[in-house]
C-alpha cells in the first residue's frame, strides 16, 4: 500500500514537470497556432545552462545560477523565434514544423557537441528529507512540489491580472482582432516566447534534478508535454496543467504494470487512446 | 429537392441556426439571404456535412442527410463552393476539373493494376469533358497553369466550373459574386443562368441584392439564426421584416 | 575513388532513394507531416533480418516486411490521421521513437541494444547477391521498381486525389472524396515502400541495432526529400545523390582521433541549419517543380 503511495507521489512529482512542460508548449501554440517541435530544446537547454553555471569557470550555488539559465534560455526562446519562425510565419503549416524540427535537431546537436552525449547530474546528494505516510520525500522533491507552486501562481498573475497577460489572450483568441483593437501583438507574442521559455527551463532543470541531463532528453519530453496538452485542451493553459499531472501520475502507476523500459511510452500510448476516442476532425472552416 | 425540418445549431451559447424549416423546389434558383451573422454559412455547413447540427432533420430527395460527412453528402449529389473561393492552387486549371468527377475508378489502389482499361476510357472522356468545359468560361489557354496565377475573378469561375464538372444535382454557392469586378459577375451569372437551363438546380447565399433578384425566383431570408420570411423577389424586397432585419443591424 | 568506394557510395545513394520516395509521397504529395518515417524503415529492416535469420527464404522475408510495415503504418495512421496537421507530426514522430524503444527493449525479438549481426545477402530466385557489384544490381532494379510503382500512382486519378488533399482538404472533401480514407492509403503505401529501404540496407550492413533508427534518419530523409523538392518526381533522386554523397565522404575524411566525436554533432547540426535555412530562403529545394507535375 505504501509503495502505492509512493508511486501516487512520484507520479504527482512528475506531473508537476510536465504540466510546466506542457503550458510553456501550449503558451505558443495559444498565440502562434503551431506546436512547437523545439520546445524540447528550451527545456534541455534550460537544464544545461544552469548545468554550466553551477560548474567551472562560474561556481555558483544553483540559486544564483538560476538567473543566467533563465535568462539565456530565455534569449534563446526568443532567438529561435526571431530568426527562425518570424522570417517564415506567413508560410504554410509544413514549412514551419519542417524548420521547427531541424531546429530542434540543431539545439540538440549543439547541446552533444559542448557536453557529449553521456548522462550527466547536477551532483547534488540525495539529502534525507521526510517520512509522511510512510512515503519518503526527500528535499529535491519538495523543492519541486514548490516550485512548481510558485510557478503557477506567477503564470496565473501574469496571465490574469496583468495586461500583458490580457494582451496575450487577446491574440490566443483572434489574432487579427486583437491587431485591430490595437493591442501590441508584437510584445504579446514576444511575451509569450520569454514565459514560455521560462517555464521551460525551470521544467527542465527540474527534470534533470530529479532525474539526469542528456542531450537527447528534448524529445520524449515534447512527446509528453504534447500528450498532456492534447489531455488538456490544446490551448488551455490550465488544461495543460492538469494534463501534465495526469501523464505524471499514469506514468508512475503504470510502471507497477508493464515493464519500465516503456514507461516513456506511456505518454504516447495515452495520446493514442484519446485519439482512438475522438471522431476524425471535422475540416471545419478553421484552418 | 431539399428539405430541412426544425434545424438548429449553437456554438457556445450562441444559437446560429435556431429551429429552421426550409423546402426547396426542384427545379431553378433559390437565394438566401440575411444580414451577416445570420447563419447563412452555418447552414450550408450544415447541409454539406461539415458541421453535425444539434437538433433537426435534412432531407434530399427523400433520403436523411444530416449527420452525413462531407463526402458523403457530395456523393449524393449536393456539390457546394465557398464563400472564399477554394481552388486547388499549385495544380492545373484542368487538374482541379479532372478531380471533380466523383467515384473514378482509378481513386481506388486496386483498380489502378486490374482496371486500366476502364481507367483510361474515363480519364478519357473526363478530360474531353473538361476541356469543353474550361473553354466554355474562356479558360482554354489557362489550362495548364497552375490555377494559383490565375485572377481572383477566374478562380470563381473555375470553382462555379468545378462543381458542375462533378455531376450534382444540386450545387450550393456561397456568394458566388463575392469580391470580383462586375464584368466578371456578369459572366458568372450568364454561367449560372446557363447552368440552369441544362436543368442544375442552385441554392446561392448572396449578398449582392441584384444578383438575387436578377436570378432567383424563390428566396429565403434568415436572421439571427431563424428564418423570417421566405417568397419571390418583388415580395421580399418590400417585405418590412426583411427590411428591418437589414437596417436594424 | 576506388571502385569499392563508389559501389558503396551507389549502393547508400540508391536505398536512400527508394526511403526519400516513400517519404515524398506522404509529405510531398499528400501533404502528411510524417516526422517518424524511420520507424517503418527501421520495422522492414528488423522483420527481414529476424526471418532471414531464422532460415526463412529472403523472398518470403521480403514480402513480410513489405506486409509488415505496411500494417505498421495502417495501424499508425488510424488513430493519428484524425489530428490536424501539426499534431499529426508529433504523434509520427513520438511512434519514431517508440518503435525504437520497442527494438531496444524487447530484447528476446530483437537482442535489444547488442542488435542482429550476420544477417545473411540476399537470395533471390537462387541468384546469390553477396558482392557489391551483385548488391548494386539488386538496389537499382529495387530503385527503379519502386520509382516506377510511384510514379505509376502520383500520375494516377488517386494520386491526383493525393495532391488535392495536400493542396485543399476542405474542397476536396466537399467534392466527395473521402479524405481519411485516401490519408490512409498514401500513408500505407509509404510505408510499405519505406520497409523495402529498410530491408535492403539491413541486408547491405549485415548488422543492425536499434540505434541505426533514430530521429537523425529522419532528419536525413526528411533533408533529401525537401532539398531535392517535395512532390516532384525526380527531388528525391536528386537530395539523395547530394547528401548521402556529402555524409558519406565524410565518414572518410582522416580526421585526428580527438576531432572525431564532434564530428557527428558538427555533420548533424549542418543538416538541421540546412532545413531551417531551405524552409526560410528556398522551400521549394534544388528542382524548381514546373507549372506542371
Amino acid at each position: 500500500m505504501s509503495f502505492l503511495l509512493q508511486s501516487i507521489f512520484n507520479g504527482l512529482l512528475a506531473g508537476c514537470i510536465y504540466a510546466l512542460f506542457a503550458m510553456g508548449l501550449t503558451l505558443i501554440y495559444g498565440v502562434l497556432n503551431f506546436v512547437n517541435f523545439a520546445h524540447g530544446e528550451l527545456i534541455m537547454w534550460g537544464a544545461y545552462f544552469l548545468y554550466l553555471f553551477m560548474g567551472t569557470p562560474f561556481g555558483f550555488p544553483l540559486p544564483i545560477a538560476l538567473i543566467p539559465a533563465l535568462f539565456f534560455t530565455i534569449l534563446l526562446g526568443i532567438g529561435m523565434d526571431r530568426f527562425a519562425f518570424k522570417p517564415i510565419r506567413q508560410a504554410n503549416r509544413l514549412t514551419l514544423l519542417i524548420a521547427a524540427l531541424g531546429l530542434s535537431f540543431l539545439l540538440r546537436n549543439g547541446a552533444q557537441l559542448f557536453w557529449g552525449a553521456e548522462l550527466r547530474t547536477y551532483g547534488f546528494e540525495i539529502k534525507r528529507g521526510w517520512r509522511i505516510l510512510n512515503m519518503s520525500i526527500t528535499i529535491n522533491q519538495m523543492a519541486i512540489i514548490i516550485t512548481t507552486l510558485i510557478c503557477i501562481v506567477i503564470v496565473y498573475l501574469l496571465f490574469h491580472r496583468s495586461k500583458l497577460g490580457k494582451s496575450m489572450r487577446a491574440v490566443s483568441d483572434n489574432l487579427e482582432l486583437a491587431r485591430v483593437s490595437g493591442i501590441n501583438t508584437k510584445k504579446a507574442i514576444q511575451f509569450a516566447w520569454i514565459l514560455s521559455s521560462a517555464l521551460a527551463c525551470v521544467g527542465g532543470i527540474l527534470l534533470a534534478l530529479d532525474t539526469n541531463l542528456q542531450p537527447g532528453m528534448g524529445l520524449i519530453n515534447l512527446v509528453k508535454a504534447f500528450a498532456a496538452t492534447l489531455l488538456g485542451g490544446v490551448g488551455n493553459l490550465w488544461g495543460a496543467l492538469l494534463g501534465g499531472i495526469i501523464i505524471g501520475l499514469a506514468e508512475n502507476l503504470g510502471v507497477l504494470v508493464i515493464s519500465t523500459g516503456y514507461k516513456d511510452a506511456i505518454a504516447f500510448g495515452i495520446m493514442v487512446i484519446l485519439l482512438l476516442l475522438r471522431p476524425p476532425v471535422l475540416y471545419g472552416t478553421q484552418e | 429537392m431539399l428539405e430541412i425540418k426544425e434545424l438548429s445549431k449553437s456554438f457556445g451559447g450562441i444559437r446560429a441556426v435556431s429551429d429552421c424549416t426550409f423546402t426547396l423546389k426542384d427545379y431553378g434558383i433559390t437565394g438566401l439571404i440575411g444580414p451577416n451573422g445570420s447563419g447563412k454559412t452555418t447552414l450550408f455547413n450544415l447541409i454539406t456535412g461539415f458541421i453535425p447540427p444539434d437538433h433537426g432533420e435534412i432531407r434530399f430527395r427523400g433520403k436523411r442527410i444530416d449527420g452525413l460527412l462531407p463526402h458523403e453528402v457530395a456523393n449524393g449529389g449536393i456539390i457546394r463552393t465557398f464563400q472564399i473561393t477554394r481552388i486547388l492552387p499549385k495544380m492545373t486549371v484542368l487538374e482541379n476539373m479532372l478531380i471533380a468527377p466523383p467515384l473514378q475508378t482509378g481513386e481506388k489502389f486496386g483498380s489502378l493494376w486490374f482496371k486500366r482499361k476502364t481507367i483510361k476510357t474515363e480519364e478519357t472522356e473526363n478530360r474531353t469533358k473538361a476541356l469543353e468545359l474550361i473553354d466554355l468560361i474562356g479558360l482554354s489557354h489557362l489550362k495548364d497553369q497552375f490555377a494559383e496565377n490565375l485572377s481572383y475573378g477566374q478562380q470563381k469561375l473555375l470553382e462555379l466550373t468545378r462543381g458542375l464538372m462533378a455531376g450534382p444535382k444540386m450545387i450550393l454557392l456561397d456568394e458566388p459574386t463575392a469580391g470580383i469586378n462586375p464584368t466578371m459577375i456578369r459572366t458568372i451569372i450568364e454561367l449560372i443562368v446557363r447552368m440552369k437551363e441544362w436543368g442544375m438546380v442552385f441554392f446561392i447565399i448572396e449578398h449582392n441584392m441584384d444578383v438575387i433578384i436578377e436570378l432567383c425566383e424563390w428566396i429565403f431570408v434568415l436572421d439571427n439564426g431563424q428564418k423570417i420570411a421566405e417568397g419571390r423577389p418583388e415580395e421580399i424586397q418590400n417585405d418590412p421584416r426583411v427590411i428591418e432585419a437589414y437596417l436594424g443591424v | 575513388m576506388n571502385v569499392d568506394l563508389f559501389l558503396h557510395l551507389w549502393i547508400m545513394i540508391l536505398i536512400y532513394i527508394i526511403f526519400a520516395m516513400s517519404l515524398n509521397l506522404e509529405v510531398g504529395y499528400t501533404g502528411l507531416f510524417n516526422f517518424g518515417h524511420v520507424a517503418f524503415f527501421g520495422v522492414g529492416a528488423y522483420t527481414s533480418a529476424l526471418l532471414t535469420l531464422h532460415q526463412v527464404p529472403f523472398e518470403l522475408a521480403l514480402v513480410a516486411a513489405l506486409i509488415v510495415a505496411g500494417f505498421s503504418g495502417f495501424l499508425l495512421s488510424i488513430p493519428s490521421l484524425k489530428l490536424r496537421g501539426d499534431y499529426f507530426g508529433i504523434a509520427t514522430l513520438g511512434f519514431g521513437e517508440i518503435i525504437r524503444m520497442v527494438f531496444q527493449n524487447e530484447v528476446w525479438l530483437t537482442k535489444g541494444p547488442m542488435g542482429l549481426p550476420g544477417i545473411p545477402k540476399p537470395v533471390l530466385f537462387s541468384y546469390r547477391f553477396a558482392t557489391l557489384p551483385q548488391y548494386l544490381l539488386l538496389t537499382i532494379g529495387f530503385t527503379i521498381l519502386t520509382f516506377l510503382v510511384l510514379r505509376f500512382v502520383t500520375r494516377s486519378p488517386m494520386g491526383r486525389v493525393f495532391k488535392a488533399i495536400r493542396e485543399d482538404e476542405v474542397s476536396t472533401a466537399a467534392l466527395g472524396k473521402n479524405i481519411f480514407h485516401f490519408k490512409i492509403k498514401s500513408f500505407v503505401i509509404g510505408s510499405v515502400f519505406a520497409g523495402l529501404a529498410g530491408t535492403l540496407w539491413g541486408h547491405y550492413t549485415t548488422f543492425i541495432s536499434p540505434g541505426d533508427f533514430t530521429l537523425l534518419e529522419t532528419i536525413l530523409v526528411l533533408l533529401i526529400v525537401v532539398l531535392g523538392g517535395k512532390g516532384t518526381e525526380w527531388g528525391p533522386i536528386w537530395g539523395a545523390i547530394v547528401l548521402i554523397f556529402f555524409q558519406e565522404s565524410l565518414r572518410f575524411l582522416k580526421l585526428p582521433a580527438e576531432w572525431t566525436r564532434y564530428l557527428a554533432p558538427l555533420q548533424q547540426m549542418i543538416f538541421g541549419s540546412l532545413l531551417i535555412f531551405l524552409m526560410i530562403y528556398r522551400p521549394e529545394g534544388l528542382i524548381r517543380g514546373k507549372g506542371g507535375r
